[in-house]
């Protein structure tokens, strides 16, 4: 899905060759829209192939159709209400952008032209809506400092910091859940008080620290991997190998805490009554875990996973600057030094809807997952 | 030879002897009733017969299914043997379900585990058979139907069918009626015994209620500490009992405390017309959402001194009535008096009233913050005064000392006391700021037989001693009978009938109490009074 949006704005690009203004222009409209898609593309997708398979699970859709209209009527509010929240907690932070722009000696018509240039002059609630109906239509206005399209400050940036995410949060689900579900099967052996350790260990380490580490060891020593930037996507395979330590370094404390909570969510559906009923019934220890017990113990965990992914969207500031990848986090981290308010703004906002989307995903998943949760017929 | 005969049963855990020679046998076709308190054992000797112990415990002695030595047999043996030849049902029917599966799903589930070469549909069929032998027929209970969407009793049906789908030769009932209404009871256990005599198996059931499987049982074991200490078939038993312990057990079962009939005629509480709306959700967006009246112009009073009895099943709304009399909720209509004053008075309750009344609750172990210790845990209601009294100390030494406790009791935690204890600790909570009424909601529910008539003599001393007056909650009719002066019936939200104790239970006329007395488990007639 993403990839096709960005090759219709390269195509209508490259297509349009002879006349670059209208180019410029089509691709301006057409890649504000590429980053709603982009963003919502992760939990769209997981929407959907949740969708699909709930069909095969559910006996009825009607309830869960009821139940995720319900939902979508509070994203909307969550998104109006976080717009509002974002606008106002940037704009009351105090520094004056133009006058950071111009240097310690503006001379305060100067400061007042750019002020009126750069719109800051108008009523808050007018900027708002400005910037919010802008929003809207794929517009997110212009950085102060760069002068360029914000648009295309974060769709270049999005495409780091997204396949990064959803890299680092696969890695840490595969090993989080044997490993979690080996610890509480075998609880209270070796392999249990193993898995415990490491994952203790695992919360422990500093990210930036354990990232370090890896650089050392495998990119400087061994040379397997380069030590930080990013080729850019012409080689998916390369930029992936780019993406892979970092990945690492995220998944670490990720993959520790999700282990941790798979254990012990297992641990207490297995001491439920209805584990006990199954064995009763004949099914063996191993049937009553996969058929009984993992389900159940879903809840959390998806809990923690929904939590995790809007961690590494958004707080992957350090990882990005230990492997000099030009990330979302890095982009922020520059525009609030710089009183890029705009810019700021706009990828909050974009980083939360990333966020209640994914929350989105993770009520529906509950509610696959739990049947109690759709509500009666 | 027997179907199951266990001879010299032992198992302990740590060193700690949980079951001492335990001998009994079932026939096939025969009905074993095994009584006894908790801790007596009962439930461990139903694990070691299915081999499902807690993990490290393992019993020695001998145990024969069909002439097959179970303590011997490999847990893959076990597993084709549970559920196919010796089948289980548990306590807790709310729970024993697995939420997220259907009840066809996990009906079938019994038969494609034992038999997996059967199809799918097939297995589907064979599961919708057993539904309807439970009497879940396909109109009202589709195989779709998830547990969260059925009824206590309902669910407590499906995990019968499973545990039947395949004709065991051995059906081991653990406490299956315990935290079911007295209806639901009967019709579960006339369910069970229907059961034993379509399909000839053996049925050994587990309780701590004698009068439960006093006439249903063929055969009766009792049981204290592990040990069998009396037997015999079910008909002679009652007459023939010799041990002491089986003998106190019938007596306390039976037991009506002393009391006094109380003095005169000024009423405490009044509860007039009162109406208890609950909103339910919104169906439309802008639509004001529907109500459900859970309290229908109920109206009542308690006299001083008078200890009334409120007699309902599940659901009937006695449990939202008592948080509309403590003023916990505004009601919608009506008015709740406490000495001529109202409970609950702008928006909030009345703290001047508030403190003239105390509850109980049903759970000795989820109604105490286990951090908190026990001088901590009774003095919370002076919260409800407006200066912590002076005397702080020797009111706990008091209300400890009344309850049957003693001063140092107060520095300990709530772990440290066995369930009678506790309970005897929430009712030391309930005295200390000297209420005049105090409503007990299932207040003895949760404990033994023998624990239950020490706490209902205690309220009765205690009602004497304090001038107390008690509004008395309980689905157990036996209960109410013995403690209260007169009694309510309340059914879907209303009073269905009132009237003194005595001549509501030996001659109802409203139908609804007519059914649920019937239904009431009781001990042979002659033994009443034993």
């Amino acid at each position: 899905m993403c990839y096709k949006c960005v090759d219709i704005a390269s195509w209508v690009q490259g297509g349009w060759r002879g006349q670059p203004g209208a180019a410029r222009r089509i691709a301006k409209e057409t890649r504000g829209w590429t980053i709603w898609l982009q963003a919502s593309s992760q939990g769209t997708e997981i929407l959907c192939i949740l969708l699909f398979t709930s069909r095969a699970l559910l006996p009825n859709l009607r309830p869960m159709l009821r139940y995720t209209l319900s939902r979508l009527q509070s994203l909307i509010l969550s998104l109006i209400v976080a717009s509002i929240v974002i606008f106002a907690t940037v704009e009351v932070v105090p520094g004056d952008p133009a006058s950071f722009m111009l240097g310690m000696n503006a001379q305060p018509d100067t400061i007042a032209a750019l002020r009126e240039q750069l719109g800051l002059d108008v009523p808050l609630w007018q900027r708002y809506l400005h910037w919010a109906t802008g929003l809207l239509g794929g517009d997110f206005g212009t950085s102060y400092t760069y002068r360029t399209p914000i648009s295309e400050m974060i769709g270049d940036r999005l495409w780091i910091s997204l396949p990064l995410a959803i890299y680092a949060l696969t890695l840490s689900t595969l090993i989080a859940f044997p490993a979690g579900i080996l610890a509480a099967t075998r609880r209270g052996s070796a392999t249990d008080v193993g898995v415990m350790g490491i994952t203790q260990l695992g919360v422990a380490i500093p990210n930036f620290w354990f990232a370090m580490l890896m650089v050392l060891v495998f990119a400087i020593n061994l040379r397997w991997f380069s030590a930080g930037g990013f080729p850019g996507w012409e080689d998916p395979l390369l930029a992936m190998k780019a993406l892979t330590l970092p990945a690492i370094a995220l998944a670490l404390p990720q993959a520790s805490i999700l282990a941790r909570v798979m254990r012990s969510a297992l641990l207490d559906t297995l001491s439920e009554d209805y584990v006990r009923t199954a064995r009763a019934k004949g099914l063996t220890r191993r049937q009553t875990l996969w058929r009984h017990a993992l389900r159940n113990a879903l809840i959390p965990v998806l809990t923690i996973i929904g939590l995790q992914f809007s961690f590494l969207m958004a707080g992957a500031i350090i990882i990005e600057n230990v492997f000099f990848l030009p990330g979302l986090g890095r982009l922020v981290f520059q525009a609030i030094s710089q009183r890029d308010l705009i810019v700021v703004e706009s990828v909050v906002m974009l980083l939360v809807f990333a966020v209640i989307i994914v929350n989105f995903a993770v009520d529906i998943a509950y509610a696959i997952v739990d049947p109690r949760l759709r509500g009666n017929r | 030879m027997s179907l199951l005969s266990i001879s010299n049963l032992n198992l302990s855990i740590r060193k700690k002897p949980i079951l001492r020679d335990v001998s009994l046998s079932v026939d096939a076709g025969q009905i074993v009733g095994i009584i006894g308190e908790s801790g007596s054992g009962k439930s461990m000797t139903a694990y070691c017969v299915t081999q499902l112990l807690p993990e490290g415990l393992t019993a020695t002695g001998d145990i024969r299914f069909n002439g097959k030595n179970i303590l011997s047999t490999s847990e893959t043996d076990m597993c084709a043997i549970r559920g196919a030849e010796i089948s289980m049902v548990f306590q807790e029917p709310m729970t024993a379900l697995n939420p997220v599966h259907t009840i066809g799903q996990q009906v079938a589930e019994t038969i494609l585990i034992h038999e997996p070469q059967t199809s799918k549909a097939e297995a589907l069929e064979r599961a919708r058979d057993a539904l309807n032998r439970v009497e879940l027929p396909e109109s009202r209970f589709p195989l779709s139907r998830y547990p969260h969407e059925m009824s206590g009793g309902q669910r407590q049906r499906v995990v019968i069918a499973m545990a039947i789908a395949l004709r065991p030769k051995l059906l081991i009932a653990d406490e299956p009626t315990t935290a079911l209404d007295v209806t639901t009871q009967a019709e579960i256990l006339t369910l069970l015994t229907r059961l034993v005599r379509e399909d000839g198996m053996g049925l050994m059931i587990i309780t701590h209620d004698l009068a439960v499987v006093a006439d249903m049982a063929d055969y009766i074991h009792i049981m204290q500490q592990g040990q069998i200490v009396e037997h015999g078939p079910a008909d002679r038993l009652f007459q023939t009992m010799q041990h002491p312990y089986s003998k106190a057990l019938l007596a306390a079962s039976a037991h009506v405390p002393d009391r006094e009939p109380p003095q005169g005629e000024t009423p405490l509480l009044e509860v007039r017309n009162v109406l208890r709306d609950y909103a339910l959700p919104r169906t439309k967006l802008f639509a004001k959402p529907e109500s459900f009246r859970a309290v229908n112009d109920v109206s009542f009073t308690i006299r001083k001194g008078e200890s009334l009895g409120l007699v309902g099943e599940s659901g009937c709304g006695k449990s939202t009535l008592t948080r509309a009399i403590l003023g916990l909720e505004e009601i919608q209509g009506g008015e709740i008096l406490l000495s001529g004053e109202p409970v609950f008075t702008g928006k909030k309750p009345n703290r001047a009233v508030r403190r003239k009344m105390q509850v109980v609750f049903q759970d000795p172990y989820g109604s105490f913050n286990p951090r908190h210790r026990v001088d901590r845990l009774i003095t919370e209601p002076f919260y409800l005064l407006d200066t912590t009294p002076p005397d702080r100390e020797d009111r706990i030494a008091e209300a400890l000392r009344s309850v049957g406790l003693t001063p140092d009791d107060a520095f300990k935690y709530p772990h440290e006391f066995s369930g009678g204890q506790r309970q005897r600790i929430a009712i030391a909570r309930a005295l200390i700021i000297k209420p005049e009424l105090i409503i007990l909601d299932e207040a003895v529910s949760a404990l033994d037989v023998s624990i239950r008539a020490q706490i209902l003599d205690l309220l009765a001393e205690l009602s004497e001693t304090h001038g107390l007056t008690y509004l008395f909650i309980s689905h157990d009719l036996s209960v109410v009978r013995s403690i209260t002066d007169r009694v309510l019936v309340m059914q879907h939200g209303k009073i269905v009938e009132q009237g003194e104790t005595q001549s509501v239970f030996d001659n109802p006329t409203d139908i609804y109490t007519q059914t649920l007395i019937a239904a009431a488990p009781r001990l042979p007639e002659d033994l009443r009074n034993f």
